[in-house]
This record gives structure tokens, C-alpha cells and sequence, in this order.
């Protein structure tokens, strides 16, 4: 039946998609012309960014999707952020009448974002959250990267996609 | 170069790919904190859930993505709705100057008309009857609608899973 073993995969995940909680967004055109983003106006306010990371999974074991990180393209304008960090969420689906269960999954920031000044500054980001344990994702499972960016009074900010570095194994 | 058949592939659709009519939809938090839903506020009136079916296809006969049932993860909040009902749709699409085509597609529901609409959290599954390679002229909605009815109701709305056979 044939076999797959790409380690090299990746799944990009269009600003559309994101979830966004506090704030007033819109979708824009980016800071470079021909690009979209998810803009956030000033205000000085805690907003959190939800990103579904939409890989496909597998009922089987060690088979689908191993997510090994996720990087998330952004720009901070005008001011500095007072405060940014990441989640990576794993979700378990509940059952018919039952809740679901999020476990939070240990990673590490890449070294350009591995100190909270660093998160913060006016200027385009490249956030690489790589799993201390990659995961094989079940079908009842899936994973959010949660973003939550306190932001000064004047900061707006741009979302411009993130992107799944995966290993494909059917 | 190479033959892949697994029938074992599922793919999350989140909320924010769901598509609504008439209703105040706005993305906040789940219930369970961490997690992501689109809210439906309460209103007496007949909402439309429309949830794009986004696996591949392919435009050679018996390859691609087969679509084997589509489960959506849900929440009746507050009050219970008079009915919701799902209806999933095979969309052809159309050529250039023409209309797209849409046809019923018969399926099952794991949850009764009862439960389904019930105050509780709902995982509902629709399985095809037939399950349908997808041609790349084609694709697939579920079309969720809900009478809220007096009671109002709210609900959130999580995600979906399209489990389907990958033949490539």
C-alpha cells in the first residue's frame, strides 16, 4: 500500500484563519504591497491571537501529521509591545456530552525571541515555536497557538500567516 | 512513484473557516479555557452554519480524498433551540459563465433530532451513505440550520472533522 516519510513538510495558515479576542480587527492589505494581514488598531489593551493549526491527522498511531514547530510571521508598528508570549495548546475533542481538555505543550522559542525584549520590539517578526516533543496528531485531537500581546497605547500590529513544519507519514 | 491508500485521515476545519447567516457571530473564548469558538448570540431567529469541507481532490477518477463523515464539535448554551438540522451538499462547480450545481447528499446522524438540539455539548457525526471521491470541479458543505425559536438559545460552535480515505 505504499509509504510516505516526508519530514520536510509544511502547511501554511493564512491570517484568515486566525482567532482573534480583544481589539478591533480588520483585514488589510500587509505593510508590503501584495501581502494580507490581520491588522489590530491602537489601543492600549491585552489582545490574544488563536491560531488553528490545520494539519490533517491520522486515527492511526504514528501515522498523519508530526508537528515539530510553528512559526507565526507578524509585524509590531508604531510602539514597542509592554508584553508578548506564546501557548502551544493541544486539544483534546470531547465526546458527545463532554467538554474538551487542552494541555499545554512544552516548546522553546527560537533565539531571536527566546527573551521577552525581544517579542516586543517595532519590527517584523519571525516566531519559530519548536516542541520540546513533537506530537503525532489523532484524529481527535488538534493544535492552537495562542498569542497574547499586551499592547501600548499607539502599538497596532500586523498578522501575516504562520506556517506548520510537519513530518507526513500515510 | 509510489501508492498511498489510508483510510484512516481526518482534517480539522476550525471555526474560523465557518461560514454564518443570520446571526451575531463574534470569536471569543471556548468554555474551556484554551480552546477557540465562534458564538452564536441569542436571537429568535433561523441560523445558517456552513462549514466548508476542506480536504483535496483530484481530477483523476478514484484518487484524491474520499469523504467517508464529518463530525462537528458544538455547544447548546442557555436555551434549547426548536430544531437543527444538517443537510450535506455536493457543490459542482460552475464553468466559466454558469452557475454552480448543488445536490443533496444522502448521509446519517449519530444524534437524534432530541439530542442533538439538547443543552449539553454535542459531537454530531454525519456519515455519507455513499461515500464520494471528490473531483477537483467539486466540493462539499454541511449546512447546519438552526431554529432557535422563543427560547433564543446561544451556542458556540468549535470545530469540524472531515474523515476521509487519501489515495494518492
Amino acid at each position: 500500500m505504499g509509504f510516505v516519510n516526508d519530514t520536510h513538510m509544511a502547511q501554511i495558515i493564512p491570517p484568515t484563519m486566525f482567532h482573534c479576542v480583544t481589539g478591533t480587527w480588520t483585514l488589510a492589505a500587509g505593510a508590503v504591497a501584495g501581502t494580507i494581514a490581520k491588522h489590530v488598531a491602537a489601543t492600549d489593551e491585552t489582545s490574544v491571537i488563536t491560531i488553528p493549526v490545520t494539519l490533517p491527522s491520522n486515527s492511526v498511531g504514528l501515522k498523519g501529521s508530526y508537528l515539530v514547530s510553528i512559526e507565526v510571521d507578524f509585524e509590531i508598528l508604531v510602539a514597542d509591545c509592554d508584553a508578548l508570549a506564546a501557548v502551544v495548546n493541544k486539544v483534546t475533542r470531547g465526546a458527545d456530552g463532554a467538554v474538551a481538555v487542552v494541555a499545554a505543550q512544552t516548546f522553546t522559542y527560537d533565539a531571536g525571541h527566546d527573551s521577552a525584549a525581544e517579542r516586543i520590539d517595532v519590527d517584523q517578526h519571525r516566531m519559530t515555536l519548536t516542541l520540546a516533543t513533537p506530537i503525532w496528531i489523532d484524529n481527535d485531537e488538534y493544535v492552537l497557538v495562542e498569542i497574547t500581546a499586551d499592547k501600548a497605547a499607539t502599538t497596532t500590529m500586523d498578522f501575516l500567516a504562520a506556517v506548520a513544519n510537519y513530518t507526513a507519514r500515510l | 512513484m509510489g501508492y498511498v491508500h489510508d483510510t484512516h485521515m481526518a482534517q480539522i476545519i476550525p471555526p474560523t473557516a465557518f461560514h454564518f447567516s443570520t446571526a451575531t457571530i463574534t470569536y471569543v473564548a471556548g468554555q474551556v479555557a484554551g480552546t477557540i469558538v465562534a458564538h452564536r448570540a441569542a436571537a429568535n431567529q433561523t441560523s445558517l452554519i456552513t462549514i466548508p469541507i476542506m480536504i483535496p481532490s483530484n481530477s483523476s477518477g478514484l484518487k484524491g480524498a474520499m469523504l467517508n463523515s464529518i463530525e462537528i464539535d458544538y455547544e447548546i448554551l442557555v436555551a434549547e433551540p426548536t430544531s437543527l438540522t444538517w443537510t450535506l451538499n455536493k457543490v459542482t462547480r460552475g464553468a466559466d459563465g454558469a452557475v454552480a450545481v448543488v445536490a443533496a447528499v444522502t448521509k446519517t446522524n449519530t444524534l437524534s433530532a432530541a439530542t442533538g438540539k439538547a443543552v449539553d455539548q454535542h459531537r454530531e457525526t454525519i456519515t455519507l451513505t455513499t461515500p464520494t471521491w471528490i473531483d477537483n470541479d467539486e466540493y462539499y458543505l454541511l449546512e447546519g440550520s438552526m431554529v432557535a425559536g422563543a427560547g433564543g438559545n446561544t451556542s458556540d460552535f468549535l470545530g469540524a472533522v472531515a474523515n476521509f480515505t487519501l489515495r494518492l
